[in-house]
């Protein structure tokens, strides 16, 4: 590599155009390609954010994927990723300047895993190879980039995680319950990508549990501590996501329906407590529905709960990411081309 | 607090330069069209418009600064307007009635 290209590295750091680690720099010569694999041409509108005046371009998304390390194999990815985070539905801007320091958690699912070299065992949550790293952080780049809407709004999470700079996630190709994808309607055979915004992981140990209901109840309570932001609005939910070892106790005694209804039934706690601590607003608000006396659950509805399969088989953990409470949709797109 | 470090706003066109010739980086950042938000600095009467967002504790504290601001001699408009949802930008509607307002508009605050 010539000094050159490391001067340009440092120019980009310090002109704003990262997200905090060493880019690619954005040489035509390498945009051109990826425009070209991800079939759009430079002055395509992918998106706009009506709020802040702007279309994002194709030639800033193709930009960003190049900055962020992609290859050009995995533009069917990234078109489909890019289209989700533009999606009005994601709010990309709520997601970008929240104190509640939210990234943009991606899931991708189906063939499109194997057929890429997805990491989908070891480390399934901070897996150190290419495809997941770079996806992941082509995404918060472009949170990074757009979100803030070209510098004119400032980013305000209180602590944030280290999700902000990489957070994919890859499925099993072959799962227990189904495709992650099928919870949002794609059929099993489709390659998916589904976003959301969430908080960072909470990890669920349990080794010596003897049933699937005790291993739901450990995950259930991972839920529950007074901390989760879930408790008053209860307006986005959770990801669970189940490793072999605790599926193999899980699925023999439960299908992914009866996994949700169980821990929306089960997880649960006194709501005076929670007003004691000081997790439920005085006088709360109608559409929060808080219930003194009763117990309550962190999930609205069984549904707002979803199940990843993925990581290594040999440990019995299991994982919880709680999602952010402003941006309430999950936008699951199907990849085209794979 | 803000970083100067992060908060800056990112260079709109960076240069490669070689021994022979220049080339431009493409720039990945998009950028506003127009002005995001017009706003007027002075307000043209003197009165205050809350505006509730519906977050916890918002409207309480506007109906208290509301008997503050009375307090102070200002006059303040009666009815607080409602955004029903925190989570999501105002509705155009609403936010093109507010751009008409010659007083001051305070929008929801809340915890």
């Amino acid at each position: 590599m010539s000094h050159g290209v490391l001067d340009d590295i440092e120019k980009c750091m310090e002109s704003g155009w990262s997200d905090g680690l060493p880019v690619i720099p954005p040489y035509g010569s390498l945009v051109d390609p990826m425009l070209e694999a991800l079939g759009w041409h430079a002055s395509d509108v992918v998106g706009q954010i009506p709020d802040q005046s702007i279309k994002v371009r194709a030639e800033q998304v193709a930009a960003t994927a190049v900055m962020a390390g992609c290859r050009c194999e995995y533009a069917p990815v990234l078109r489909a990723l890019a289209l989700a985070i533009l999606d009005p539905r994601f709010n990309v801007s709520g997601v970008e300047v929240t104190t509640g320091g939210a990234s943009v958690l991606v899931i991708v699912s189906g063939p499109v895993v194997a057929a890429l070299g997805f990491e989908h065992e070891a480390n399934a949550l901070g897996a150190n190879s290419r495809i997941n790293a770079t996806v992941g952080r082509f995404a918060q780049m472009l949170r990074l980039f757009c979100g803030k809407g070209g510098g004119v709004l400032q980013s305000h999470g209180t602590v944030g995680h280290p999700g902000r700079l990489s957070f994919c996630i890859a499925e099993h190709p072959e799962t227990a319950w189904g495709p992650y994808h099928t919870q949002f309607g794609l059929p099993a055979e489709a390659s998916a990508v589904s976003i959301m915004s969430s908080e960072g992981p909470n990890s669920c140990n349990n080794h010596y549990a003897r049933t699937g209901a005790a291993i739901l109840d450990t995950i259930g309570d991972c839920m529950m501590h007074f901390g989760q932001t879930a408790w008053y609005y209860r307006s986005s939910g959770f990801v669970v996501v189940i490793p072999p070892d605790h599926m193999a106790l899980v699925k023999p005694d439960f299908t992914r329906e009866q996994a949700r209804q169980y821990i929306h039934t089960n997880a649960r706690r006194q709501t005076d407590d929670l007003v004691n601590v000081g997790r439920i607003a005085i006088p709360p608000l109608a559409y929060a529905e808080v219930e003194l006396g009763a117990m309550r659950t962190p999930l609205k509805t069984p549904d707002q709960l979803t199940f990843i399969e993925c990581g290594a088989a040999g440990g019995r953990f299991s994982a919880v990411i709680p999602r952010w409470a402003g941006s309430q949709s999950v936008v699951c797109r199907q990849i085209e081309g794979i | 607090m803000s970083n100067p470090k992060t908060d800056k706003v990112p260079a709109q066109q960076l240069m490669s330069c070689g021994e022979v010739a220049c080339e431009v980086l493409v720039n990945p950042i998009p950028r506003p069209e127009l002005d995001p938000i017009r706003i007027t600095l002075k307000p043209k009467v003197p009165r205050v418009t809350f505006l509730d967002h519906k977050k916890p504790n918002s409207l309480a504290i506007l109906q208290f600064a509301q008997q503050i601001l009375r307090q102070r001699g200002i006059e303040v408009r009666e009815e607080i307007l409602q955004k029903d949802d925190a989570s999501i930008p105002m509705p155009a509607a609403l936010l093109a009635s507010l751009s008409q307002e010659p007083g001051l508009v305070l929008c929801g605050i809340s915890d």
